[in-house]
């Protein structure tokens, strides 16, 4: 029943020129000097250690993530996708993405990252409003993003993302779509579109700004859904929207429930091996995980017990508007699909689940409540 | 036993009675300072918490006195808010002396007067004490002249004393020992011993506190409950000093601990007589009369599941707290429950706290409400403890509502305040004494605006100064209709409440206000009416909440994301689920906060 799912790598680089005040990632204000050698060193480390047991599948994705990645420079980017690719096969489409600051960006930085084997640039555009963007703690202007994009696409990346957010302190649903509309105008294949949440933990939870009400931000949603649909984004998961053919491999893979290894510090893996679903994590603090052995950078390598594998599946799949095949839950959790029939039997008579024609897929009503329609399969 | 000395402290909330019995149980060694934890008696959470006393608790203390002998004091503590006159009653009938302790700044508060008199009718020795002498503001003259002439007892050789610094409080064990009689009874007459409290506990079974009034218990003898008829044998006697500390026999006079293998949760109920099988007393002792509870609402678990667990747990509370009364009761929103009767709020809200904490349920409690007596057209006399099963007007002849005595006492800077409250609340004026520096008011008021939230208003609008105590007087016919709450169209029964007609508009906008900020948003749009009989007097809409997503998901940390939906989801499970709808535990509770502030 549990069958090996699609492998993808996620890389995490920890540091950022600053923290944003919103921001709950793992991520620190860089040193003066970054030692990109010894932490690329440090990620192939990992890598050395994890890839034993998964030798022979095939990576249908790289995700370099952050933290700011495009603080490293291209050769340093170029020798961690060089020894990757020398200890994992790699699908014929392989995605290699990176995620960029428009604030760290020199020109021809991108050529190099292109010629790295980068091939998918995920830009943290956040806003094109200056006074929203010294609001959130970027150090980018909106000029930096339309220059970035430029940047980009000389550099012969066609396929790159914008992430955006909504429901910012003061905004209205005006600023809201015009914000949307300069991203649209310069036709990323990719938009990621967040509400801003206060997570706990920073800056903007312990002194909030003041935000706009639930019902001004789910306005602003609706307004800016249609719009991108206009412009033919379409809507494939909660906050992303794609061009035809341009979803994110990557993202998808979580979503779908498929396996990923975990390098860097505070980086979260999930691996099937040997009848079991994995979950790794490591050392969160760039400090102690460069200062760490290898193996002892690894905090967490677990499996998941069975039963909270309908919540961990659920959490991610019923986020994908067209939802999944039941063959899929069975196939990645390993469970019998009957197994969950009282909370599928609950969430479709609360009008939060629809099975039609071999699919499962939230509601308009699941859609919204998500959270409500997923807390059905949390166990106990 | 003419060196036993059994004696109860009576004192109003804040007077010092818990400091003060902190302070006997130093003096005479029965902790040591380590041990010693402030206020040892008040040991219940709840009590520390609220900072009150609740149950009756007792200490034995060994006390050697300046005439050289060594007396054995035990002191029985008694419950200071006006919910629980009852307790105390209880506890005095185990005492032949009291200590009216009152506050030297405060002066007399109507509750002190209330139980004192209890005292005085069950011929106890009263041994004025005032209290808190080292404050500024102290004033023990005033003090003395206010307990004669509230009281009416003579206050001219009171104790002096600070419980705090300890000044005085030699003096005072002295005064106890020379002032309160030695218990009186026949150390060769047949067993018999008052059931002073009782109390389950999960290992021994029943654990009852006696005292022994005639004749004496001996570890291994057969005992046999008055009440059932049932036998059985002492494995356990013993004293709390305040640690409990076993001994093998408790003679006339002694207060103590029984332990007797009791596993039925009702073997020991409180104010019965416990005596020997082999050798009976002809008759039992009087016990106390049973309390009518005031107050009724119906209790259900917030889970279907724990209803047997939430009638056991019921059932074990009752054993010390026979105040509580509860049957079962079926309500068409909330399922299967119990109607409890309590003796007021607060008695209402330990209950509720007690079943929670130390059972562990979740519990909804519908709207409280008192009992009314109606005349049905047939001839017969009804009461009516249950809004829900209030008859139809076509069959009643005349609805008539409980109403009390309450007798007020205030400083005149408050009694316009104190006046206008008693007004607004329907009350009727019986009498208004200028006493020094107190006013002694006495109001007939109807007794449900006095349950909801009399006490907290007089409180607040006379600076805590005001105190006040109240019985029931008698019934007396009004206008009261049934004011009912629909949540989206369906009436909720656990919601109806019986106002009186002329509040019934006001109410009910003021009900349906407070739900709308009660009920959380949720999924779809909950309407809230307020209606009497077909005509809907008042109408608000909670709004739909608009989602409820997490808006970011990417392989990372999942537990946080689960800790969050589990939060949410415990959030929920606090709520009941009424219809589609989902209330929160306190919406129920909507009538106690609303008709406060005009």
């Amino acid at each position: 029943m549990l069958s090996t799912p699609p492998l993808a790598l996620y890389a995490h680089f920890p540091w950022c020129v600053q923290k944003c005040p919103y921001c709950d990632f793992n991520s620190h204000k860089a040193p003066e000097q970054i030692q990109e050698q010894r932490y690329i060193d440090a990620l192939l480390e990992d890598l050395a250690l994890d890839v034993p047991d998964h030798v022979n599948r095939p990576l249908v994705s790289i995700f370099m993530g952050g933290g700011t990645p495009s603080l490293f420079s291209p050769d340093s980017i170029a020798r961690l996708l060089e020894e990757i690719k020398a200890r994992l096969p790699v699908s014929p489409d392989l995605e290699v993405t990176l995620e960029a600051n428009p604030g760290t960006i020199e020109h021809g930085k991108f050529a190099a990252y292109r010629a790295a084997g980068v091939n998918r640039v995920s830009l943290g555009a956040q806003s094109f409003d200056t006074e929203q963007l010294t609001k959130l703690g970027r150090i980018h202007g909106s000029a930096d993003i339309a220059l970035a994009v430029e940047e980009i696409r000389s550099a012969g990346i066609e396929n790159f993302n914008l992430d955006l957010m909504y429901g910012l302190s003061g905004q209205t649903r005006e600023a809201a779509l015009a914000d949307l509309r300069q991203a649209i105008a310069l036709a990323p294949t990719h938009i990621s579109h967040y509400q801003l949440t206060l997570e706990p933990g920073t800056p903007f939870f312990h002194r909030p700004p003041e935000l706009p009400d639930d019902d001004h931000c789910y306005a602003m949603q609706v307004e800016c859904q249609a719009l991108l649909a206009d412009a033919g984004y379409q809507q494939y998961e909660v906050s992303a929207y794609a061009q035809a053919g341009r979803q994110s491999v990557h993202n998808r893979n979580y979503w779908q429930f498929g396996d990923y290894l975990g390098l860097g510090a505070g980086a979260h893996g999930k691996l099937t091996h040997n009848g079991q679903i994995l979950r790794t994590e490591r050392q969160k603090q760039p400090r102690q995980y460069l200062g760490s052995p290898v193996a002892g950078r690894l905090v967490l390598h677990q499996a998941v017990a069975p039963e909270e594998l309908p919540f961990e599946f659920m959490l991610n799949a019923l986020r994908l508007r067209s939802g999944f095949a039941p063959e899929l839950f069975e196939s990645r959790t390993g469970l019998c699909w009957s197994s969950i029939q009282p909370q599928l039997t609950q969430a479709r008579a609360r009008g939060l689940l629809e099975i039609d024609r071999g699919r499962v897929f939230p509601t308009e009503l699941g859609r919204r409540f998500l959270n409500d329609l997923i807390a059905l399969f949390l166990g106990g | 036993m003419k060196l036993i000395r059994n004696f109860s402290i009576i004192a109003h909330v804040d007077h010092g009675k818990s400091t003060l019995a902190d302070r006997f149980i130093q003096s005479c060694g029965g902790l040591d300072a380590r041990e010693m934890e402030n206020q040892v008696l008040d040991s219940m959470d709840l009590e520390r918490e609220r900072g009150i006393t609740i149950k009756a608790q007792s200490v034995m203390l060994k006390y050697k006195a300046k005439d050289g002998q060594i007396y054995q004091l035990n002191m029985i503590d008694t419950p200071g808010h006006v919910d629980f006159s009852y307790e105390v009653s209880r506890s005095l009938a185990a005492c032949d002396g009291a200590l009216l302790v009152v506050d030297a700044a405060q002066g007399v508060e109507a509750q002190s007067v209330a139980n004192c008199y209890t005292a005085l009718d069950q011929g106890l020795e009263v041994v004025p004490v005032i209290n808190k002498i080292d404050l500024p503001s102290a004033e023990p003259a005033r003090v003395i002249k206010e307990i004669e002439e509230i009281i009416g007892i003579d206050a001219e050789d009171a104790v002096l004393v600070s419980a705090k610094t300890g000044l005085g409080v030699p003096e005072l064990l002295e005064e106890i020992v020379r002032r309160i009689p030695a218990p009186k009874g026949d150390p060769d007459a047949p067993l018999q011993a008052l059931i002073i409290d009782s109390w389950f506990d999960s290992y021994v079974g029943v654990v009852s506190l006696v005292r022994v009034m005639n004749g004496s218990l001996k570890v291994g003898e057969k005992i046999r409950v008055w009440s059932s008829g049932r036998n059985y044998q002492v494995d356990k006697l013993g004293r709390f000093t305040p640690k409990s500390l076993a001994c093998s026999e408790l003679a006339t006079g002694e207060v103590g601990f029984v332990i007797a293998g009791i596993k039925e949760i009702d073997g020991a109920p409180v104010g019965d007589t416990i005596t020997l099988e082999s050798r009976q007393c002809s008759a039992a002792l009087e016990g106390f009369k049973q309390i009518q509870p005031r107050v009724f609402a119906g209790l259900f678990t917030v889970n279907s599941d724990d209803y047997e667990a939430f009638r056991d747990a019921l059932a074990k509370l009752k054993l010390n707290d026979s105040a509580l009364q509860y049957q079962p009761e079926v309500s068409a929103a909330l399922g299967f429950g119990f109607r409890c009767g309590f003796l007021g709020l607060l008695h209402m809200d330990i209950v509720q706290e007690r079943l929670e904490r130390e059972y562990n349920l979740d519990l909804i409690t519908s709207a409280p409400t008192v009992v009314y007596e109606i005349l049905l057209t047939d001839g017969t006399t009804i009461y009516v403890d249950n809004p829900a099963k209030l008859p139809a007007s076509n069959v009643t002849a005349e609805l008539r509502e409980p109403i009390i005595i309450a007798n007020i006492l205030v400083p005149p800077e408050y009694v316009g305040a104190v006046l206008k409250l008693c007004n607004d609340k329907r009350g009727r004026q019986k009498k208004m004494l200028y006493l020094g520096n107190q006013v002694s008011l006495q109001y007939e008021l109807p007794m449900a605006d006095v349950v909801l939230d009399f006490f907290d208003r007089l409180k607040s609008v006379s600076r805590g100064y005001a105190s006040f105590d109240y019985e029931f007087s008698h019934f007396e016919a009004a206008p009261m209709v049934k004011l009912d709450i629909l949540i989206n169209a369906d009436k909720v029964d656990a919601l109806s409440i019986i106002v009186h007609r002329d509040m019934a508009y006001q109410r009910g906008r003021e009900l349906v206000d407070k739900m709308r900020e009660l009920i959380p948003r949720q999924m779809f749009e909950v309407a809230v009416q307020a209606a009497i009989g077909v005509n809907v007097v008042a109408r608000a809409n909670v709004k739909a909440l608009r989602k409820n997503v997490l808006a970011k998901c990417y392989g990372g940390d999942l537990s946080r994301k689960r800790k969050l939906l589990e939060k949410q989801k415990e959030g929920k499970k606090r709520m009941k689920q009424v219809g589609s709808v989902e209330i929160p535990q306190e919406a129920f509770l909507a009538v106690l906060q609303i008709g406060r502030e005009k």
